[in-house]
């Protein structure tokens, strides 16, 4: 435990720490494409890409690890013949400008993919990644992650995490390569200070101070544990889903996937995980028509349960993260807030 | 076997018709190197080339190894392109995944069967491991009776094996839905067949079937005084990967790739199953 490490880096000194460390690794952090979309993105050169690190990354850090697509094997058909082959590895990486709530998905993510054996292509990717974090100063319009106690700082799962300070940086190091890394590129960072402490410890006060949402997501879940959710709400949530996946595509928690063979030509193929969502009707169809859940009245049930009643029950913590992106997506405006609101709202009319 | 998406590779050493619908794979494991074995109610995920996989319980008992019995009705693509396989041809499987049926709690028990079309197949696994055991005294069950339904005269599956059965003495009784000028047997549903049945505190029921069938099974036994507890049934669910982390086959706060697909009533009392409780 004493392996903790806190030092300041000045702002100047940024770039030239993630030159070198670009060297031994592929670099990724947010960069605003010409769209004008932020978005984490592997950068090849630090001199012509510019970091964003004012706005949230539309996409969290989920498809680095989970890919929206991926190979998990190649197969081959002759003959005799039907063999499967697995895919190369994953090579080095350091995320650079995360944010706490990604962070906290991403260990939350290592939970389910560890259980009950580990997930070889997930922890491939896993253990080749070093994470660096940016607390948050200012919350964005749509987060509550305060109300999910995944940020707006964080107290450990990061390799390094990074608090602005202004003109310069106040880093702590976790555990390992974290530690390592401050400790190879040393002369970049300086001592820390009184008064570092001082104001770091005042901007997270502010920070906290800033939240526009007031979500009683701990008080839903307990809630969960207790009682039964009135038909009548799944009913209303249900009539304005549009069956689109887009909340559990943004949200950096949901991971479930479908697994499928494609062919590539006629005696080869490839076996590719894709991502999938439960808020579907296809979800958990089987083969003949069967379906044992009614969608017309429960397609959002099986996700907000599973955040809020069954892994707050399994993990001590739900597995919502509070970065707000399905807020940001839903077109419906039936949001995980909107569920929680609609079911806390009940008890104080 | 492995928890990896690559599966191991099986070659089919026999086709067993079983009716216009279902057949029966026989296969071998062609890799013998690693260590293999299941419980009977477990199931494999099925790669058939092309198509990708499917979750398909094992059929015979593990008293049978090296040789896998997986009995697959024609249902979708994949299943379609297995019925379209000949002895020789190659399938991946992965596995064994899932909670068995408790057969070590069987010994000295009285068993009773209730099964409606293809849903025999998992149990089938149970019944061949119990006839294997009870020729070692110690475990052996104290009875064995069947109670199956179909939607037809043709439509009856494993009647070969059912045959064999009652030459073991297992007191197999047949039911079905729509009569042909050959049936002389019991029409109707296979819960009438409970109204002649006796159970006592003994008895073990294991059921498998229709969601319907299922329903009606649990409702008839429990008015018949059989306690939850010793009652079992499996849950059949869309699944992708069998070992608890896709998230299609979750069901109220359990997966039932790991914590099913058997289950016990008074498991499934706690639980929100639309299908059994509609």
């Amino acid at each position: 435990m004493i392996d903790l490490k806190e030092l300041i880096l000045p702002k100047d000194n940024l770039i030239p720490l993630l030159r070198k460390l670009s060297k031994d690794a592929r670099l990724v952090a947010p960069v605003k494409n010409d769209h004008g979309d932020t978005l984490f993105t592997a950068i090849s050169d630090l001199d012509t890409t510019e970091i964003d690190l004012a706005n949230q990354p539309q996409a969290s850090l989920k498809p680095f690890f989970l890919p929206q697509q991926e190979t998990l094997a190649h197969y081959q058909i002759s003959g005799d013949t039907y063999q499967f082959t697995a895919p190369k590895a994953a090579e080095d990486t350091i995320f650079f400008g995360v944010r706490s709530c990604d962070l906290t998905a991403l260990l939350y993510m290592d939970l389910i993919f560890s259980k009950p054996a580990k997930d070889t292509s997930y922890y491939d990717r896993r253990s080749h990644s070093l994470i660096i974090t940016l607390g948050c100063n200012q919350p964005f319009a749509n987060c509550f992650c305060e109300a999910t106690n995944s940020g707006p700082y964080l107290e450990y799962g990061y390799g390094l995490q990074f608090i602005d300070l202004g003109d310069r940086y106040y880093v702590s190091a976790g555990r390992g390569k974290g530690a390592d890394l401050l400790k190879k590129w040393g002369y970049f960072f300086c001592e820390v200070q009184e008064e570092d402490q001082r104001i770091r410890y005042q901007l997270f006060l502010e920070a906290r101070g800033q939240f526009n949402r007031n979500i009683q997501l701990a008080h839903a879940c307990h809630k969960l544990q207790k009682e039964e959710v009135p038909e009548e709400i799944w009913e209303q949530l249900a009539e304005r889903c549009y069956d689109c996946g887009g909340c559990a595509y943004v949200c950096p928690t949901c991971t479930c996937f479908s697994v499928d063979d494609k062919p590539q030509s006629r005696d080869s193929g490839i076996r590719v995980r894709s991502w999938d969502a439960c808020t579907s009707g296809g979800f958990t169809r089987m083969a003949g028509g069967h379906n044992p859940v009614d969608r017309s009245r429960h397609a959002l049930k099986r996700r907000f349960l599973h955040k809020l009643k069954y892994d707050f029950a399994s993990h001590g913590k739900a597995s919502c993260t509070g970065c707000g992106r399905c807020v940001d997506i839903c077109f419906g405006g039936v949001d995980i807030t909107r569920f929680i609101d609609l079911l806390t709202r009940q008890e104080n009319p | 076997m492995n928890k990896t998406f690559i599966p191991a590779r099986a070659i089919i050493r026999e086709i067993i018709r079983e009716n216009d619908q279902i057949s029966t794979f026989r296969l071998e494991l062609i890799d013998k190197t690693k260590p293999f074995s299941f419980l009977p109610g477990q199931f494999l995920m099925v790669s058939v080339p092309h198509c990708g996989e499917a979750a398909i319980s094992i059929s015979s008992s593990p008293d049978a190894l090296p040789l896998i019995d997986l009995s697959i009705r024609r249902a979708g693509e994949l299943t379609t392109a297995i019925h379209s396989m000949e002895k020789g041809a190659r399938l991946g499987l992965r596995g064994p995944f899932g909670k068995a049926f408790p057969v070590e709690k069987f010994s000295g028990r009285d068993l009773l069967f209730v099964a409606g079309g293809i849903g025999l197949a998992p149990l089938k696994s149970v019944i061949d491991h119990c006839l294997f055991q009870s020729g070692l005294d110690d475990d052996a069950v104290s009875g064995i009776r069947l109670l199956y339904g179909s939607r037809s005269p043709s439509d009856i599956a494993f009647t070969g094996t059912i045959g064999l059965w009652r030459e073991q003495g297992i007191d197999v009784r047949l039911t079905v839905d729509e009569k042909d000028e050959h049936w002389t047997d019991h029409v109707g549903l296979v819960t009438e067949l409970l109204e002649d049945i006796t159970l006592d505190s003994n008895s073990i029921s294991l059921i498998c079937g229709p969601p319907v069938m299922i329903r009606s099974v649990i409702a008839k036994l429990t008015e018949m005084g059989c306690d939850d507890t010793n009652i079992f049934t499996t849950l059949e669910r869309h699944m992708k990967c069998g070992m608890g982390l896709c998230g299609h086959c979750h069901l109220d706060g359990r997966l039932v790739c790991l914590d099913g697909p058997v289950f016990s009533v008074s498991e499934l009392n706690t639980m929100d199953v639309m299908e059994l409780s509609r």
